[in-house]
């Protein structure tokens, strides 16, 4: 493995955009490239804030701190730069699009990453979508469909996936993708999780998570617990089920004590 | 608490009340009157005979032709209260007034005036004020100098707010102080019994800030011989974070023209809630206006209609959304059976400060006969652009199935259309959950499906 | 003069038709109009009596009408019909094959792709530039078989009872103000006839095109269906971009008899400085079904609410309209469906994007007659904004005088959310890419109807209006 991070996080803070307080408290975070991180936390600890942070939402403002991707600070990029960067969000809750399907979606994300006089060939892209498609067992029909209007969470979340294979991005932060799913659901999408990871060991992922079980489908190599905008401890898988018996309750009590 | 039967006024002469609405009318109702309501009755006189008899080539008029409805010159105010001698109330009103035990007040118009009202003394001392128009006139000039007919339903809004506006002859006033909460609703009941009179009643609800109150009205009457006009104009101001409801329930005979105007203002944060139930009359027109003025501000405004004979009515409703962050949610439902008419022409308009908006509008006709007929005009008018709005028409008969399946647990076809236009109202009733109200409304539906 | 240089001018270089060609006409009227007018249109097409008759009524019926005091600001209106010109002719003589035409015409409707389009898949091709067509070619297959698709100029003097049975019979002349117009000075447009039993397996096109400043476009289509025919016709329209006003009031009527089937196609793209007020409608016997399918794009006023009369029994309308109203322009249509007959169905969809200071308004009304048992309509109209400054009105009329009619209306009027765009742009797509995806989406449902080529041109004209629209 390469000795540059592909993400370093350091001392981020950041806050809601019309509001006083920040939620992110002073953040710090390395991730060397092919590994897989968990961050753990209470509701309302921070961690689908961090998420889209660095997916670059337009709600949430940096207020101090740095992120570097890939040796560079990402802080002046809009959502689709970073994108086409290499980081991808897999969100908690993706946004409807009706009457586009999934497959028009998916093609103008890909001539979205190439040059003005460049086009997508439409065969090509055919081939890959369906080849990708396979890999996670998904029927080609799912394609056709607009995306998201009127999936099932279980099928959000396969959307959520399949884009994730088509884009093959460097970074993948997979924010609560757990929430909502039933235990079949949530196998189909560590399955495929792990599929794209064993085809590309290089992807790094970021799974934040409130709770233990997904890690028992996708084995985060660092564990991170997240109390009030900030990691208050790391450590391995065995931190995630000292979790699981305790709880949070004295995470939060200790956050008390001024850092 | 009084009992309201005991303030029946006695009879009077017909001949001495009885005036033309004329100016010489402007004069005489403005006898005693303090100068700045004598200048207003004659301003708004002077709007009537500048504003042209609206025809059906306006638009807020389409569907009704009032020159048809009504003719103004026929017509004769009452200026006083006038029953049988013996002071015995009609079944009718008894019966309306003897369901109305369970509230905070009591108010009892009889042809335009007001001879009964009564309040909780505990909340008169917290300064809750319910009184007659008539009295409010001297005893709280100030208030009513301000907002009657001023910000509300001024005579510039069109020939029967003007018409009003410079003849109403008696009205309730409702004031509710700072964070004062009323639990039971104020009443009023309101007796027409002159055919062939004009009267003109307003009735001005204030909220202010923090408080809570109902206002449930029933207009009622037996059928008239001759054309007669009931009209009203309603003015209701919820101040900052105030909760008001209203209810109004018209009963009222045949050959009666029912024309209500309404105008609610809901300031910021507040809740202001309508319903209308229009069952009686030959001919009724309801203008409805909600404005919603300060954020947070929300307003529900439900109707329920149902036609028989040859009954026609008109619903003219809009909801402006001025200020950002602002709801509404329109509900109007009706059944039409024989050769009755209906036609909703409502309009949301987002104003372009109004960002956040929320707004909807629903129309649903149940059509009972092959002579019925209803108009559905849902327009939207939005010029933000952060807004949800939505509105729907729909206009149906019966289910078929469900009345098959109703036959076939053993009812006539009358009942269970009966049944199936009850469980089609009610949804509307079930939106407007006050103590007594939704009792009340099924009440007057169910009596009059009995004569279906 | 270099063709786009007057474009540029304007800033508006993204109409791509905005181009002018040097004025050539054989013959023009003087600006404005009265009785002589009407004569000399007349007598440039030597008609027969019954029609200058026609013209000269229709003419006292608009002037008695007053301007309509509803749908779009037409106050400037009046002014500018002082000054347009109510009749140019372009040539002598409308061509057959395409060579004849006049070199300058043909190189306008070369830009256009009129003929590349004609080698493709169409059974016709009709050109109209200016007042008068200039060219109408139907290929030999369907010519053989009886069908008509002339000039209606041609139609009025080779058909001439055909003609004189239907003309004016499904939008008499004192319907609306611009009908009555249109009957005093109509010129040009389509004569139609397919005969009984006849599928035209492609499309019909007609293609209009205003080049002269301050000019006056009145065409009048006249379409009839005989028993059992199918077919389907496109129309297609653009002018230049001038500082002036220029007006387009077409009438259209159709017939369709017993089972047949017809699709009428628009795709207007009027440059914004046109008024566009414009009749259409048609009459549906029973069994039969008529589909309107309307695209609004350009123009600086478009007032146009395609009709279906539901007449015989069983008969069907439907109508699908795109709405697009960009700065200063503003987009008032919809749809009339009127069911007299029993068992008659309608629907109605409309999707309207109203951007920066454009205003869409959908007005239409469905209408059931007491007697038309058992019709069934639906409508749904969906509007979406851009921008804080965009407007959009919703206005359906619903009349209903059969109890056993069901009738449905749903509206909705959404923005894009920024949720769905920072969703698009999560995953790589420019602001304005994501702009233009959604909005793509949100008109899919009409847009999958339209011919390919226009739909192409639909998405393309939608990614060059999304530039700039947000920031």
């Amino acid at each position: 493995m390469s000795d540059t991070p592909i993400l370093t996080i350091t001392g981020l803070r950041a806050k809601v955009a019309d509001e006083d307080i920040d939620i992110l408290t002073g953040l710090d975070l390395t991730l060397q490239p092919g590994e897989i991180h968990a961050i753990m936390g209470p509701n309302g600890s921070g961690k689908s804030t961090l998420a889209k942070v660095l997916a670059g939402h337009p709600d949430y403002e940096v207020t101090a701190g740095e992120i570097v991707f890939q040796g560079t600070s990402i802080h002046d990029l809009e959502p689709d730069e970073r994108a086409r960067a290499g980081v991808f969000l897999a969100f908690q809750y993706p946004a409807e699009v009706p009457g586009v399907s999934i497959a028009n979606f998916l093609r103008a994300a890909l001539q979205a990453r190439l040059e003005k006089d460049e086009e997508v060939d439409l065969f090509d892209f055919q081939d890959l979508l369906l080849e990708r498609m396979e890999l996670l067992d998904m029927d080609p029909s799912f394609a056709e469909r607009p995306v998201n209007d009127g999936f099932s969470g279980g099928e959000k979340k396969r959307n959520e996936i399949l884009q994730m294979a088509v884009l093959r991005p460097a970074l993948a932060l997979m924010d609560e993708t757990d929430s909502g799913l039933d235990i079949d659901a949530l196998q189909i999408v560590a399955h495929g999780v792990n599929t794209l990871r064993a085809e590309n060991p290089e992807m790094t992922i970021l799974l934040i998570t409130h709770y233990q079980r997904l890690l028992n489908y996708i084995k985060p190599d660092v564990v991170h617990v997240m109390v009030n905008g900030r990691i208050v401890r790391s450590g391995g898988p065995e931190v995630a089920l000292e979790l699981e018996e305790q709880g949070y309750a004295d995470w939060k009590t200790q956050e008390v004590v001024p850092a | 608490m009084s009992d309201p039967s005991h303030a029946i006024a006695a009879p009077i002469d017909d001949e001495e009340t009885a005036i033309p609405l004329d100016e010489d009318a402007v004069g005489r109702i403005s006898e005693g009157a303090p100068a700045w309501l004598s200048e207003r009755r004659r301003h708004a006189w002077s709007m009537f005979e500048n504003t042209a008899f609206p025809t059906t080539r306006s638009e807020e008029w389409r569907y009704t032709d009032v020159s048809r409805v009504v003719n103004l010159a026929d017509l004769r105010l009452v200026t006083r209260a006038s029953l049988p001698q013996n002071g015995h109330r009609p079944p009718m009103l008894a019966a309306a007034m003897d369901e109305d035990h369970a509230a905070a007040g009591h108010t009892v118009l009889i042809d335009g005036t007001v001879t009964h009202v009564d309040l909780d003394p505990a909340l008169a001392e917290q300064g809750v004020i319910l009184t007659s128009l008539r009295s409010a006139v001297h005893e709280h000039g100030d208030l009513l100098e301000e907002l009657l007919a001023t910000e509300g339903l001024p005579p510039e809004e069109g020939k029967f707010e003007a018409l009003n506006a410079a003849l109403w002859t008696d009205g309730v006033l409702l004031y509710v102080p700072r964070d004062v909460k009323l639990e039971l609703p104020v009443r009023a009941t309101r007796w027409l019994s002159h055919a062939g009179s004009a009267v003109c009643t307003r009735t001005l609800v204030v909220a202010e800030p923090g408080s809570q109150v109902s206002y449930v009205e029933e207009v009622l009457s037996e059928d008239f011989e001759r054309r007669t006009l009931v009209s009203s104009a309603t003015e209701v101001i919820a101040r900052d974070g105030a909760q008001v409801q209203c209810v109004s329930i018209q009963r009222l005979g045949r050959d009666a023209f029912y024309q209500s105007a309404q105008r609610t203002l809901a300031h910021r944060g507040s809740t202001l809630d309508t319903l209308n139930v229009n069952l009686g009359a030959s001919v009724s027109r309801l203008d409805l206006n909600a404005q919603l003025l300060g954020p947070g501000a929300h307003s529900d405004m439900l109707g329920l209609y149902f036609g028989d004979d040859h009954q026609h009515f008109d619903h003219n409703t809009s909801q402006d959304h001025i200020a950002p962050d602002t709801g509404s949610d329109l509900l109007f439902k009706g059944a039409l059976d024989d050769h009755s008419r209906a036609a909703f022409r409502g309009i949301i308009r987002v104003h372009p400060e109004a960002q956040r908006t929320d707004a909807y509008q629903t129309n649903r006709n149940l059509l009972l006969s092959d002579e019925a007929r209803a108009d559905s005009l849902p327009n939207l008018e939005i010029e933000a652009d952060d807004v949800k709005c939505s509105h729907g028409a729909s206009v149906g008969q019966l289910d078929s199935e469900t009345l098959f399946y109703l036959l076939s647990r053993g009812m006539s076809r009358q009942q269970a259309e009966r049944l199936v236009v009850l469980g089609f109202l009610r949804d509307v009733m079930t939106r407007l959950p006050l103590g007594g109200v939704v009792e009340k409304v099924t009440r007057a539906i169910e009596r009059k499906l009995q004569h279906v | 003069m270099p063709e786009n240089e007057l474009v540029e001018g304007f800033g508006l270089d993204e109409y791509q038709y905005g181009f002018v060609d040097e004025e050539a006409h054989v013959f023009r009227t003087r600006p404005g109009l009265d009785e002589d007018i009407v004569r000399q249109i007349s007598k440039h097409k030597d008609e027969p009596e019954w029609m200058l008759e026609f013209r000269l009524k229709a003419l006292k019926i608009y002037e008695s009408k007053p301007m309509p005091n509803w749908g779009g600001n037409l106050s400037d209106l009046e002014a500018t019909l002082d000054e347009i010109y109510f009749y140019v002719k372009p040539q002598d003589q409308m061509e057959r094959s395409w060579d004849d035409v006049p070199d300058n015409i043909k190189n306008t409707f070369e830009k256009l792709g009129i003929p590349e389009a004609e080698q493709k898949l169409l059974a016709g091709v009709g050109a109209q530039y200016e007042s008068e067509m200039v060219y109408h070619s139907l290929k030999e297959e369907w010519s053989s078989k009886g069908v008509i698709f002339d000039s209606i100029e041609d139609g009025l003097k080779n058909h001439p009872e055909l003609f004189r049975e239907h003309f004016a019979t499904v939008v008499p002349t004192a319907d609306n103000k611009f009908a009555a117009l249109n009957s005093a000075v109509w010129s040009g447009g389509s004569f139609v006839y397919i005969p009984k039993g006849v599928e035209l397996e492609t499309p019909l096109q007609a293609y209009f095109r205003v080049n002269q400043e301050r000019m006056g476009q009145f065409e009048r289509t006249l379409i009839i269906l005989d028993e059992g025919a199918h077919a389907h016709y496109i129309e297609g329209c653009t002018a230049p971009v001038y500082s002036t006003d220029s007006f387009h009031s077409g009438v259209i009527e159709i017939i369709l008899k017993q089972d047949s089937r017809f699709r009428y196609t628009t795709i207007q793209n009027w440059s914004n400085n046109m008024y566009n007020l414009v009749t259409q409608r048609a009459v549906v016997e029973q069994n039969a079904t008529m589909e309107w399918l309307d695209g609004n794009l350009g123009s600086k006023l478009t007032m146009k609410y395609p009709s279906c009369y539901l007449v015989g029994e069983g008969a069907h309308g439907e109508i699908m309209s795109i709405a697009y109203a960009s700065d200063g322009q503003h987009q008032d249509t919809g749809g009339k469906v009127v069911h007299v007959a029993p068992n008659t169905t309608s629907s109605i969809i409309s999707k309207s994007i109203s951007k920066g200071s454009g205003r869409s308004s959908y007005r239409g009304l469905c209408k059931v007659y007491e007697g038309a048992t058992n019709a069934r309509s639906n409508v749904e109209c969906d509007a979406l904004l851009i921008n804080e400054t965009s407007r959009t009105d919703t206005y359906p009329y619903i009349e209903i005088e059969e109890k056993s009619a069901s009738v449905g209306h749903e509206a909705t009027v959404s923005k894009v959310g920024d949720a769905q765009l920072f969703y698009l742009m999560s995953r790589g797509l420019s602001q304005e890419e994501a702009m233009a995806l959604i909005v793509r989406g949100f008109i899919e449902p009409i847009a999958k109807e339209l011919p390919l080529e226009y739909a192409v041109e639909l998405n393309r004209l939608i990614e060059l209006e999304m530039e700039g629209s947000v920031g």
